[in-house]
């Protein structure tokens, strides 16, 4: 017994040691670029990320079978940090001593704890839907990149929406369900802003996370009365809200949610009896943009898929195309910048602030990265769920983008002080 | 062999009692002392800060849960919520620039005060009740470091840590923030080594045994379960403080969350309940098992070239990591610190055995 259990010791010792060592091995093989990819697969956001990195290997897969760019193929270490900080920041330093020129986090809490040491690393982190709404201001944030709308953007979209609807919002009534965190909170200053400017009502109820039960919450909102209802959350949060949407009666056309709702949440609510809601949509969805339908041909088919075919063309799965076409692009337009590399943070950092109306082939807004924006515009359009899919019902568009900057100068200021 | 105590006749009080009596011991200690100390000059950067930084910080948060859990018997499952605190006072302090070596103090401080406060209920209720009480904690102060925007700092809710110095030394390198950590740690694990051997540790021993055993023989019980809960919470408290300083740099609520309070008690748990060695043996587990298991199965599947999917290869690690926490406890519910301490009884009277 003694002895099997020293020799299991030994050989897991010896094992965890070796997997210690391999600390560089793609250091050997030039005409690499490596995107770090530690994200939440086991903790809290779990589908959500299975989806998005589905989709960002797929992307890349593409991209590398069409011989990559430039000679170089794109290396995706994907890795799991369970939204944990001490497991993130192992992978951020990882990343950094195996030269990754970027890390997409895919996680608010990550990308906030990692925003410190991407701007002293010259690290490019990419905080998608996450990480601070204020990293939008690259003149602060040299080094951190939403690249897609933020929050504030987005609330400031679903607003302007409903005045195209309503005519006038002055004297209509908007109730905010929101998880009572940091990031169900963050979109209130903009609402507060929008609120003096157009004269709208607006009644705000917190729910606790995670938000699991929120029964006590939605009554209430049905007796406000309100025109209009934006539910901010994430995860199961989405999915209970949506359902007691339904179950209070309330009218789901007038009902609207943040970029976190995808068919899988649809499945769980069930699809027919959530038709009518309303979403903020970054990206096309579906199978039928072309860059999906060429994965679709030359990744999927061909079975190099990362992970099962049904999922190709849902929501998360489109941000992930998504925001894998844009750090190509990026990659791309360093290349064009300075061909000779060499390879690092700062070299990918010059292509992704010059990306210029990039369009992913019709996937997503026309999208231009400078070094004062980067969240790349702000362009998203309002989508339907019509009960098997997701059908836009406004233009790309963005709004109120004094009102939104205003907030991310403010904030971004603070940080800048704060910080010295 | 290694350990011998043939020989090793005292004819001091003082010799008697120091503490660690065989020489063995002592080049051990001193050996992993001089690693410590050379560290950063002996392994990579990455290895520094990843990896012997935090073990560093979670060893001395782990020993000072563990003078609560383990020294004392009282449950606490709000210790994440202490450290959260002592980080939030002495962030604020910094900010407000008053000079690390307070701010510290005062980190400390802060959750001592209203560690006590939710220490008291200890004074009334135990066991299930106490750790109920404590999870009340842990929600309340997660709850107003989230609500109070003065506290948190702005609809982001992260407060960066401004540059600081530590008796001159600016901290902004990463040897300065690691000698910091160690330093606060030597000081700490010092500490908890004589607390046994002092009339507050032998009184806060029978609290754990038995409280009102503990006061037929005249122990005030209520005097020490406050001061437990009282220098427990000091010592989160510096944590944090360190943790904000020399490892997070910018702290936001959900790094204090109910799961890093698990963490802390699993570290307890696994390494050993009352053991010094143990807390280290409980953090470096804890925390590193994960992350080596993660790095091992991807080894692995990419070595075999094993089509395994993201989401499998995500979970693998997670399960074999708890097969692992739930083996060593069915091995040794005592703890690692107990495993380690077997073999040294082992070598102590090798190559005796029946002499065990």
């Amino acid at each position: 017994m003694s002895v099997t259990r020293r020799t299991l010791l030994t050989s897991a010792a010896a094992a965890a040691l070796a997997a210690q060592f391999r600390i560089d091995p793609a250091a050997a093989q030039e005409k690499v670029i490596r995107f770090s990819m530690p994200q939440d697969f086991t903790k809290i956001y779990t589908f959500v990320t299975s989806e998005y990195n589905q989709g960002q290997r797929d992307y890349i897969s593409l991209v590398n079978a069409r011989g990559g760019i430039n000679g170089y193929t794109i290396a995706a270490d994907v890795s799991d940090h369970g939204n944990d900080l001490p497991r993130a920041i192992e992978a951020f330093e990882r990343a950094k001593s195996q030269g990754a020129v970027l890390v997409d986090p895919l996680s608010t809490p990550v990308a906030r704890a990692l925003t410190p040491r991407a701007l002293a690393d010259k690290i490019n982190l990419i905080t998608a839907f996450s990480g601070r709404s204020d990293a939008a201001d690259g003149t602060v944030f040299p080094y951190v990149f939403p690249l897609s709308p933020n929050y504030w953007t987005q609330i400031a979209l679903l607003v302007d929406y409903f005045r195209q609807q309503s005519g006038d919002l002055k004297g209509k009534k908007i109730c905010f369900v929101h998880i009572d965190t940091p990031f169900g909170k963050e979109p209130l200053p903009v609402l507060k802003r929008l609120q003096e400017k157009l004269g709208f009502e607006l009644s705000t109820f917190p729910y606790t996370p995670p938000g699991n039960d929120q029964s006590a919450i939605w009554p209430q909102v049905r007796r406000a009365r309100p025109d209009w209802i934006v539910f901010w959350g994430a995860g199961v949060g989405q999915t209970v809200a949506l359902t007691e949407v339904i179950r209070n009666g309330l009218p789901l056309n007038k009902v609207s949610s943040s970029v976190w709702l995808s068919e899988s949440d649809m499945d769980v609510v069930g699809r027919s009896q959530a038709a009518g809601v309303l979403k903020i949509e970054p990206c096309a969805s579906g199978r039928a943009p072309k860059l999906i339908q060429e994965i679709l041909k030359e990744v999927v088919e061909p079975g190099k898929g990362a992970g099962p075919t049904e999922k190709v063309g849902t929501a998360y799965y489109n941000y992930g195309v998504m925001l894998a076409s844009l750090m190509v692009e990026g990659v791309r337009q360093a290349f064009a910048r300075a061909p000779q590399g060499p390879i690092s943070g700062e070299w990918l950092n010059a292509g992704l602030t010059s990306i210029t109306n990039f369009d992913a082939q019709g996937l997503i807004p026309p999208t231009t990265v400078t070094k004062e924006d980067h969240q790349g515009g702000g362009k998203a359009r309002i989508a339907r769920w019509d009960g098997a899919k997701f059908v836009p019902v406004t233009d790309w568009f963005t709004a109120y983008s004094d009102v939104v900057w205003e907030v991310i100068r403010e904030s971004a200021a603070e940080f800048q002080k704060s910080g010295k | 062999m290694f350990y011998r105590r043939a020989g090793l006749l005292h004819t001091r009080y003082q010799d008697e009692r120091q503490l660690w009596p065989f020489a063995f011991d002592r080049g051990l200690v001193g050996c992993v002392c001089l690693v410590l100390v050379v560290a950063p000059f002996l392994f990579e950067r990455l290895y520094l800060v990843t990896y012997l930084l935090p073990w560093i910080i979670w060893s001395t948060a782990a020993l000072g849960l563990n003078l609560l859990m383990g020294g004392a018997g009282q449950v606490h499952l709000g210790y994440g919520a202490v450290i959260g605190i002592g980080a939030y006072a002495s962030v604020h302090m910094l900010r407000a620039g008053i000079p690390l070596e307070i701010a510290m103090l005062g980190g400390g401080l802060a959750s001592a005060i209203v560690g006590c406060l939710f220490g008291a209920a200890a004074l009334r209720v135990k066991g299930l009740y106490l750790a109920m009480a404590t999870l009340a904690m842990q929600y309340m102060v997660d709850f107003i470091i989230s609500h109070f925007e003065i506290i948190s700092g702005g609809t982001q809710a992260t407060l960066q840590v401004p540059p600081v110095r530590f008796l001159g030394v600016p901290l902004s390198s990463d040897a300065a923030a690691y000698y910091f950590a160690l330093g606060v740690c030597v000081v700490v694990t010092l500490f908890l080594l004589n607390v046994k051997r002092t009339s507050f540790g032998r009184a806060l021993a029978a609290v754990r045994e038995k409280d009102y055993a503990a006061a037929v023989i005249g122990v005030d019980s209520f005097r020490f379960k406050l001061l437990a809960f009282w220098v427990s919470s000091f010592i989160g408290g510096v944590v944090g403080c360190v943790l904000a300083v020399s490892y997070y740099r910018a702290i936001s609520p959900d790094q204090f969350h109910i799961d890093l309070s698990i963490q802390l008690v699993a570290m307890v748990i696994v390494g050993g309940l009352g053991s010094v060695l143990g807390s280290f043996f409980g953090a470096a587990l804890i925390l590193f098992a994960p992350i080596v298991l993660n790095h091992l199965v991807g080894l692995i599947a990419d070595l075999a070239g094993l089509p395994i999917s993201a989401d499998l290869r995500a979970h693998l690690p997670l399960m074999l990591y708890g097969a692992m926490i739930m083996g060593f406890l069915l091995w040794e519910p005592l703890g690692l610190a107990k495993i380690y301490n077997n073999t040294r009884n082992y070598f102590l009277v090798w190559p005796f055995r029946h002499a065990r």
